[in-house]
């Protein structure tokens, strides 16, 4: 969707809400045009030598008119700021559930900075074009259009005089603009190359202390700063060369009103009142003038901002339910997992699965080891459909995983991930994120079967503690238990464990899949591991390498085969008798 | 006007407490920052009192022209206080220029010269400091808190100044004109200030209450997108769909509270203002009717209250730019205070031939507390030998070579260089005999020749240059690059390949040409063709120096005159490659653990 139409689309709920903050612009306008008016009439009356109530009566007017268009001006900003702000709020959530649907690999494409600068920062400057931007070009368009007809009704020469250096301002404010924003460009872009160079030298303290580089680091850096300070006082001179200007131009203004306006008075085509009336009016229109630019560039960045919002929106939720996906899904506990001859391979990349057949029946644990980058992540990633494989090559109970639910697909399966990932929250949120409803016996029998229970009590707020920069800071052993208790907790007739014991010792990892025997007999489990005493437990065992499956069978008949895994198994005997040394 | 281009967001975990505006310790060492800018500060403000002159100026202009000459018809008098008045626009603006440019000055001088400082100083702390510190947060020192403490120069005290000025001015100029009529504009300043005082106040809680929720949105916006795997394995979206939309809500919620104090502010004002033209309608039509007002004074009156009105409405936000200010100073100066713990000691060291250059005693070593990396370490290495340092990961190696030139200090025992403790040279000095050079290269943006150099800047020639990439079999690479030794490296050597990194770093290390080099070779594996070129630099680059290399390569084990097998913080076994292998011990396994792979 282009950005002008997705704007459309977002305003379009808001019409009423915008119409009506121009209907209160436009009163606004109407009390504060008024208000001089009734000056000039009071002035006119005073002349006149007119009596009391007379005069009374324009000034309970004036204070009338100034109580209405405080109201009505708060009305507006109520409407059209408020309705900006509704505005960016049905963007940001349309974003963040665009954003739940997107792959895996989207967010490995992009870096988080990047999408949260443009969750953030940019939907802001959306949110200024639609509220203030909005706010001041209607603003601007109706106290021209109001401001023009109240002089010309007072004198249509005067108008025109008066009106001659608008021309000159609007000139003059483009100008300025066009100036301060490419010099303020030119700080930005120093400014970016001063930001590089401190990020690159703090990244790089421990070559810059090797090479005792301090003090030609200081050097460059003062080059850059010296710079920086060149470019800023060039456009101080700029912003104190015009911005005064714009004073002096509505300042002539007011000289012409003074001088032709006073002539008028002189020759008596206008009344003093109607003199002092232009003054005011001629203040109306100076400010929007000069905000006319400000005004322009909020719209401009703010399109641009929803630009970048848009590409978001345009990436493609590839990972999502087929049209045919079946209603029901199967009964997962008897399914058996089956790869028909898949080779995979991630985007822009060499294939990372080679022509993998593999049945896995119900029930079993299987052990999938290799060296690093031969595929064992991809291969369990794939089940649960974090990358999605060719149609037809991989099945669970007989039907193509493609075809089946997200949600159910899901639900079934248990997936502990390599790096576990805990939010800021309780630990027994953080354990119970796939079953809410998980009661506390449950949670506490599942931390128990990790041996996670004591731990968590001992916490500061048990179970309530928070985890994370605002709570307590667990351990990698502890995260990865905790990972591990959430993907048990609700039951998940299959389950995965992507090298999820990295974290802790070999002696421990045996330990807690011993502990896990009955939990794991129950399920179907793909073990991936780089630890062959863990893997050694399994039914089978499966070795890939460079994507393909070289070896399988027990890890006996494995070992008596001589090949890649008895290979294998000896580097990391070796490694044990060192560390044990 | 308000500024272009927007500052970076702010961490959102570093919540705005916003405190003081005002803090006398703070102030002081303020001061002393802008003490060398005194005259041009001083300048910016004596400036305000002729600008304020002719602004007050204006409206009685306008008074005499109504008074003088319009209303007694005297067409040739009025074109006189034209003249007038546009002697007062055209001097108007040339100060106003003036004192702009100048204010802007200081604060960009002052940006200056605390950048600089808060650069240099951190170029002296030490590598547990870096460890503490992420970079993103001394980043934020460097460069946006120094721009809080710049605006208060360039428009926070000053233009509080010059408010004060006009407000006294104008005060003065009413009552000598007319104290009755004065006194009736300022009946109406305690609603004014009572009113902008409670919406400005309100309007500050709300924008607090606004920042906080910001940041709660946006660190559960960060953890969603970091953990999105999770939530959707979990099958979670819907739930956190509803968090999210929770916290949107109240978000928004907030903002139009802030929107809803903000806008009653300007409403209010403005309503004032208009009030008190009504007022002075009511009390000096009467005055006008007793002859004692003049239609001429009626209006220069009402342009009067509008001047007086505007700062007062004005100060809190220049109320805001103090209070960042403040809290900005806070930090910064927080970081100038810290003292690095490993500072420079005086020796430069002796030309002893008989004390070995290197020697680690009884070392004991730990990052935090108790956990020791180095338990018990020594060993030495003499003039012109080769020592291969190996381990398995974590046995402490590179931890050494740390120690070695003093990114850290031991915690017991110690380290000598040339028969001098480490504690006891001078920094430069000690970095210069002893050149740590990790092979896997950190390459800085700038050129080839530039990242060859590093510090030493003038003292290496092109020739000798050249020397170095002929000898790490550099230079057939570096010249087949468009621009040469000029050609740019981009930002971490992105454009180069692994095994181009490290020869650079090989002759980076033959430029650098230190008393003791120590190497840590790289890890990674290169193509064959690479492989070789490495080998044979690397052999150039050891011959008949003294060096320490931690070495993951078998061809470099087997240069070395003499191994060190470094296992749980200590040194286990010595000797040469046929010997130790002989021996059956740790490097025996490893030696078969290499071949393995």
């Amino acid at each position: 969707m282009s950005p002008p139409r997705l704007l459309l689309a977002h305003l379009r709920p808001y019409g009423l809400r915008y119409a009506l903050g121009f209907l209160f612009l436009a009163l606004g306008s109407l009390c504060s045009l008024a208000i001089p008016w009734t000056v000039k009439l009071a002035i006119e009356a005073l002349q006149r030598g007119s009596s009391t109530p007379e005069l009374r009566k324009y000034i309970l007017l004036i204070l009338g008119l100034a109580a209405a268009h405080g109201l009505v001006r708060l009305g507006s900003r109520f409407s059209i700021l408020g309705g900006g702000q509704a505005v960016e709020q049905d963007v940001r959530n349309r974003l963040y559930r665009h954003l739940q649907a997107l792959p895996q690999a989207f967010y490995h494409a992009h870096r988080t900075g990047d999408l949260m600068s443009r969750a953030s920062n940019d939907l802001a400057a959306v949110r200024h074009l639609v509220g203030f931007g909005a706010l001041s070009l209607l603003g601007t368009a109706i106290a021209f259009v109001g401001t023009l007809a109240a002089m010309l009704a007072l004198d249509p020469r005067l108008t025109l005089y008066a009106m001659a250096p608008f021309p000159i301002l609007i000139l003059v404010a483009r100008r300025f603009n066009a100036t301060v924003h490419q010099e303020s460009q030119a700080v930005q872009e120093q400014l970016g190359e001063l930001s590089a160079k401190v990020q690159e030298n703090l990244a790089g303290m421990a070559v810059v202390r090797a090479y005792a580089m301090e003090a030609s680091e200081i050097r460059q850096f003062q080059g850059l700063n010296g710079e920086y300070l060149g470019r800023s006082l060039r456009l101080a001179r700029t912003q104190a060369a015009f911005s005064p200007l714009m004073g002096l131009v509505a300042g002539i203004g007011t000289l012409i009103v003074l001088w032709q306006g006073g002539r008028a008075v002189v020759e008596t085509r206008i009344t003093l009142g109607a003199f002092v009336a232009f003054n005011a009016y001629l203040a109306h229109l100076a400010w929007p003038t000069i905000a006319l630019g400000w005004t322009l560039s909020i719209v401009r960045r703010g399109l641009a901002a929803l630009g970048r919002i848009a590409e978001i929106l345009a990436a493609e939720p590839s990972i999502r339910d087929a049209s045919d996906a079946l209603d029901r899904p199967p009964d997962f506990r008897a399914a058996t997992i089956e790869f028909r001859n898949l080779t995979f391979a991630h985007e822009g990349r060499g294939p990372a699965l080679r022509n993998v057949t593999l049945a896995i029946p119900p029930g079993l644990t299987l052990a999938i080891v290799g060296p690093t980058g031969s595929g064992k992540s991809t291969l369990g990633a794939l089940i649960p459909r974090l990358f999605d494989p060719p149609a037809g090559s991989l099945l669970i109970g007989g039907t193509d995983v493609r075809r089946l639910r997200l949600e159910h697909l899901r639900r079934a399966v248990g997936y502990v991930p390599q790096e576990p990932f805990l939010f800021s929250r309780t630990v027994r949120e953080n354990l119970a994120l796939a079953d809410d409803d998980a009661l506390a016996p449950r949670l506490e029998q599942t931390a128990r079967a990790v041996g996670l229970d004591a731990e968590i009590r001992a916490f500061p707020e048990g179970w309530d503690t928070v985890v994370g920069e605002r709570g307590i800071t667990l351990s990698g052993g502890q995260r990865q238990r905790a990972a591990l208790a959430r993907a048990l907790l609700p039951d998940s007739p299959i389950l995965i464990l992507d090298d999820a014991f990295a974290n802790v010792d070999a002696a421990k990892e045996v330990e807690i899949l011993e502990a896990l025997g009955d939990v794991l007999r129950e399920r179907t489990t793909l073990l991936i591991t780089h630890r062959f005493k863990a893997a050694r437990a399994a039914d089978w065992i499966v070795v890939l390498d460079e994507g393909r499956i070289v070896e399988q069978g027990s890890h006996d008949t494995l070992i008596a085969q001589g090949g890649l895994y008895r290979r294998l198994w000896r580097i990391q005997q070796l490694e044990e008798e060192i560390s044990r040394a | 006007m308000p500024s272009h281009g927007g500052r970076a967001p702010a961490d959102p975990h570093d919540d705005e407490i916003l405190g003081k505006a005002y803090d006398a310790r703070l102030a002081r060492r303020l001061w002393e920052v802008a003490r060398p800018y005194r005259r041009v500060l001083v300048a910016s403000a004596v400036l305000f009192f002729p600008i304020a002159a002719l602004e007050l100026l204006q409206p009685y202009l306008i008074k005499i022209a109504i008074d003088a000459h319009i209303l007694p018809g005297d067409w040739p008098g009025l074109s006189g206080v034209a003249a007038v008045f546009l002697l007062t626009l055209a001097g108007l603006y040339a100060l106003r220029m003036l004192q702009s440019y100048l204010m802007n000055l200081t604060g960009q001088r002052v940006l200056h010269d605390l950048r600089l400082r808060l650069f240099a100083h951190t170029q002296t702390l030490d590598a547990a400091f870096f460890d503490r510190n992420p970079v993103g947060r001394l980043m934020t020192r460097i460069l946006n808190d120094v721009e809080a403490v710049s605006d208060m120069f360039g428009s926070g005290v000053v233009a509080i100044l010059g408010d004060v000025v006009t407000l006294a001015g104008v005060v003065v100029v009413m009552l000598a004109m007319n104290w009755r009529l004065a006194l009736v504009t300022f009946a109406l300043v305690p609603a004014l200030f009572t009113a902008a005082a409670y919406f400005r106040r309100q309007s500050r809680i709300a924008y607090r209450g606004l920042r906080s929720r910001l940041a709660r949105l946006n660190a559960f916006l960060q953890e969603s997108l970091q953990g999105m795997t999770v939530i959707q394995l979990s099958a979670r979206e819907p739930q956190e769909r509803l968090r999210f939309e929770a916290l949107s809500a109240d978000f928004r919620r907030a903002q139009f509270r802030s929107t809803t104090y903000d806008a009653s502010l300007y409403a209010v004002v403005e309503a004032i203002g208009s009030a008190a033209v009504a007022l002075l309608l009511w009390y000096g039509g009467g005055q006008i009717w007793q002859g004692v007002l003049s239609f001429g004074g009626l209006v220069a009156f009402i342009e009067y209250t509008n001047r007086f009105f505007l700062p007062i409405r004005d100060l809190g936000a220049k109320y805001a730019v103090m209070q960042a200010a403040m809290a900005s100073s806070e930090r910064i100066f927080g970081l100038l205070d810290l003292e690095p713990t490993i500072r420079s000691g005086r020796a430069r060291g002796r030309a002893d031939g008989r004390c070995p250059i290197v020697d680690v005693t009884n070392v004991w070593f730990a990052y935090t507390g108790e956990e020791w990396v180095l338990s018990d370490c020594s060993f030495e290495v003499r003039r012109g030998e080769c020592v291969a340092l190996v381990g398995v990961t974590g046995a402490g190696k590179s931890t050494v070579t740390r120690l070695l030139n003093r990114s850290y200090d031991v915690t017991r025992g110690r380290v000598l260089v040339e028969g001098t403790d480490v504690r006891e040279w001078e920094l430069d000095a000690l970095r210069r005999r002893v050149g740590l050079v990790p092979q896997d290269v950190f390459l800085f943006s700038g050129s080839v020749e530039a990242n060859l150099r590093l510090a030493a800047d003038g003292a290496v020639t092109k020739d000798a240059l050249a020397r170095a990439a002929t000898l790490a079999n550099a230079r057939g690479f570096i010249e087949s690059l468009p621009a040469g030794f000029d050609h740019p490296i981009r930002e971490r050597g992105a454009n180069l390949s692994q095994g181009q990194r490290q020869l650079l770093a090989i002759a980076r290390a033959l430029v650098y040409n230190p008393a003791v080099l120590v190497l840590d070779e790289a890890t990674s594996s290169v193509d064959p063709e690479s492989e070789a070129l490495i080998q044979e630099a690397m052999g150039r680059l050891l011959t008949g120096r003294t060096s320490l290399v931690i070495a993951h390569r078998l061809s470099t084990v087997q240069r070395a005159d003499r191994i060190l097998v470094l296992h749980k913080g200590r040194v286990r076994e010595e000797g040469t490659h046929a010997q130790l292998l002989r021996r059956g011990g740790i490097y025996s396994h490893l030696y078969e653990l290499q071949c393995g792979r």
